[in-house]
């Protein structure tokens, strides 16, 4: 029987990890890929530590109030970077995440440099638990909603979503701060586990790595985002056996997943398109009755290729 | 005024070596339309093959050494070209970013199993003098590092503009289908000019190695968001504008070090760009349509 003291940092990781990328998930569904993802959990943190430790709030109000500004600084970023490019929107956040870092590292009254401390511990794995199963009900409700339908819209194409009526910036900004605000949460319960706050916690290589995550797993699909995580989080455990060389092990499973898999481990196949799993090709599963796709509506009036799924309504 | 000469010209110094970094960044976007995120790590690996080569020669060889360089950084820049860069070409930006990140992450700690993870005295291949210029003093070493970096920077330039191939990478920057159907071999074209700047990028880092006098494993880090910075605040139409915004934000560094606080200054070259893509989202002087 191995240790459990052994194994518990890990599962804690592996669950916060999960909910954490659940909460980017959310946010790149309407096509925000956020690279502020370790800026947000870190605000959260601050603002959940600050409030236990200077005033003296108990443990579940400062993690709410850590999600309210992880949303809070979602809503801003979405905001600030509503009409920008894709691509540019991902650089933006990037540096406001990085702008964030530098800001905690200056402000003398959460620390600074040299760190928050004084956090007492609070977490466990059961509320680990908790907030994991949290984010994916959250996420999973949002996923099948009409919102959600509408924020996958918007990431195939705006300019066809707001033809069919969808409000894109009411859109981006709902999913950027439900996101956020996850990750907020996250970020709190966290904060209640390592007791320490640093600057550099902040940074973008700690947001790059939800990223990793997130692509690795794929998402197309919720289960992307939780297998990216659980295998990303437990994988370098899991290769302690290979001493020194475990980063270069996990760096070249990174390339091969993306050289073998590009579009991440899970994918989802449109209906009407046959499956191939193995070299097999599987029949295509059949459209429901009446079921149109977007392109079939859009394709005559709009350039481009349209591939949003829709809801029959 | 001689504060602000001193830190002037420290600033160019290491702004050229951004802008060495940043413009091999800024051909594998433009061209490739894929972030090399290992490319500071190319950077490293030229450092490293070059400090090897000039220990083949006894008392500097500093010839040797940037060879050395340019000879390790071009292989590792092929390898990564053929293995990962190439069957990627085509694919969503963020696949090949994932994908690169992941060869900077084997790259990196690679190197620090070979040379353990802390920084290791790199040979002086330059003798340690003086020179006053007017009020500015600088060293051998730091002038040498100016001028092989302007030198490249140059050289670049007068490749992309004057030359066949160079200007066949302007055209597929511009639109790869209509240069493709003009009979440029992209793919030919993109994995020339891969190499191109893995090359820059390794006889740069003799000079900075020289330089500072130490080299590291994870020297990558921060040249590579730096330059990184550099190509996203000057955008990518203009090749030069690269070169100009990587001076800019090393001398702007140096003055933020010189005259408010060291610690603020990596700080610096965020502000500027989250102030450019909020007012100009596609870079100061343009970019092309991705």
């Amino acid at each position: 029987m191995p240790n459990l003291a052994f194994f518990e940092p890990i599962l804690i990781f592996t669950l916060l990890n999960v909910a954490m990328t659940i909460g980017l998930y959310v946010t790149a569904l309407s096509g925000q890929l956020s690279m502020a993802t370790a800026a947000i959990a870190g605000v959260g943190g601050y603002a959940s530590g600050i409030l236990t430790v200077k005033f003296g709030v108990p443990f579940l109000p400062a993690v709410a109030a850590g999600a309210f500004m992880g949303g809070a600084l979602g809503c801003i970023l979405a905001l600030l970077t509503l009409k920008m490019r894709d691509f540019i929107l991902k650089l933006t956040t990037l540096a406001a995440g990085e702008a964030l870092s530098v800001l905690a590292f200056n402000w003398d009254y959460i620390g600074g440099a040299n760190s928050f401390t004084g956090l007492e511990p609070h977490t466990g794995v059961f509320t680990c638990l908790v907030v994991a199963l949290l984010a994916f009900y959250v996420a999973w409700r949002f996923d099948g909603s009409r919102l959600g339908y509408a924020a996958r819209a918007v990431r195939d194409d705006p300019l066809a979503a707001a033809s069919m009526g969808v409000s894109v910036a009411q859109v981006r900004i709902i999913t950027f701060t439900l996101g956020s605000a996850l990750i907020g949460m996250a970020g709190a319960v966290q904060a209640h586990y390592l007791l320490v706050i640093t600057p550099s916690q902040l940074g973008f290589f700690v947001s790059l790595n939800y990223v990793i995550f997130l692509l690795f797993g794929g998402l197309q699909t919720l289960a992307g985002p939780i297998l990216g995580a659980v295998v990303l989080t437990a994988l370098p455990e899991a290769l302690r056996f290979a001493n020194e060389y475990r980063l270069i092990v996990y760096g070249l499973i990174i390339v091969g997943v993306m050289l073998w898999r590009p579009d991440g481990l899970l994918t989802r196949t449109p209906l009407g398109v046959a499956r191939r799993i193995l070299g097999f090709t599987l029949r295509p599963a059949r459209l429901p009755k009446g079921a149109l796709r977007a392109e079939d509506v859009l394709s005559p009036i709009l350039p481009g290729d349209g591939v949003a799924m829709t809801k029959r309504n | 005024m001689d504060l602000f000469l001193q830190q002037l010209s420290n600033g160019l110094v290491i702004g050229s070596t951004y802008a060495v970094v940043a413009v091999g960044f800024a051909l594998a976007f433009t061209v490739l339309r894929v972030i090399q995120f290992a490319h500071p790590d190319v950077f490293m690996i030229g450092m490293f093959t070059g400090m090897v080569a000039a220990g083949f020669v006894p008392g500097g060889g500093l010839a040797v050494a940037l060879l050395g360089g340019a000879v390790g950084s071009t292989a590792i820049g092929a390898i990564i070209e053929r293995t990962v860069v190439a069957p990627l070409r085509g694919r969503d930006v963020l696949t090949t970013l994932i994908a690169t990140l992941g060869v900077s992450v084997i790259l990196q700690n690679g190197m620090a199993v070979i040379v353990g993870p802390d920084p290791i005295p790199y040979p002086r291949l330059l003798p340690a003098r003086f020179y006053e210029i007017g009020p500015v003093l600088l060293t051998l070493r730091q002038m040498f590092c100016l001028g092989l970096c302007a030198l490249l920077l140059v050289l670049a330039s007068l490749y992309v503009r004057r030359t066949h191939i160079g200007r066949a990478t302007r055209a597929i920057a511009e639109r790869p289908d209509v240069a493709a159907a003009f009979g440029v071999d992209v793919r030919r074209v993109c994995q020339i000019t891969f190499w191109l700047a893995s090359t820059m990028a390794g006889l740069a880092a003799v000079a900075v190695g020289s330089l500072y006098g130490s080299a590291s494993a994870f020297v990558g880090l921060l040249y590579g968001l730096k330059a990184f910075i550099c190509m996203l605040v000057a955008g990518n139409r203009y090749f030069e504008a690269v070169i100009a915004v990587g001076l800019a934000l090393g001398v702007l560094e140096a003055l933020v070090t010189g005259y408010v606080s060291s610690s603020l200054r990596d700080a610096v070259a965020f502000f500027v760009l989250i102030g450019v893509l909020y007012l100009r989202p596609n870079g100061l002087f343009g970019s092309y349509a991705t």
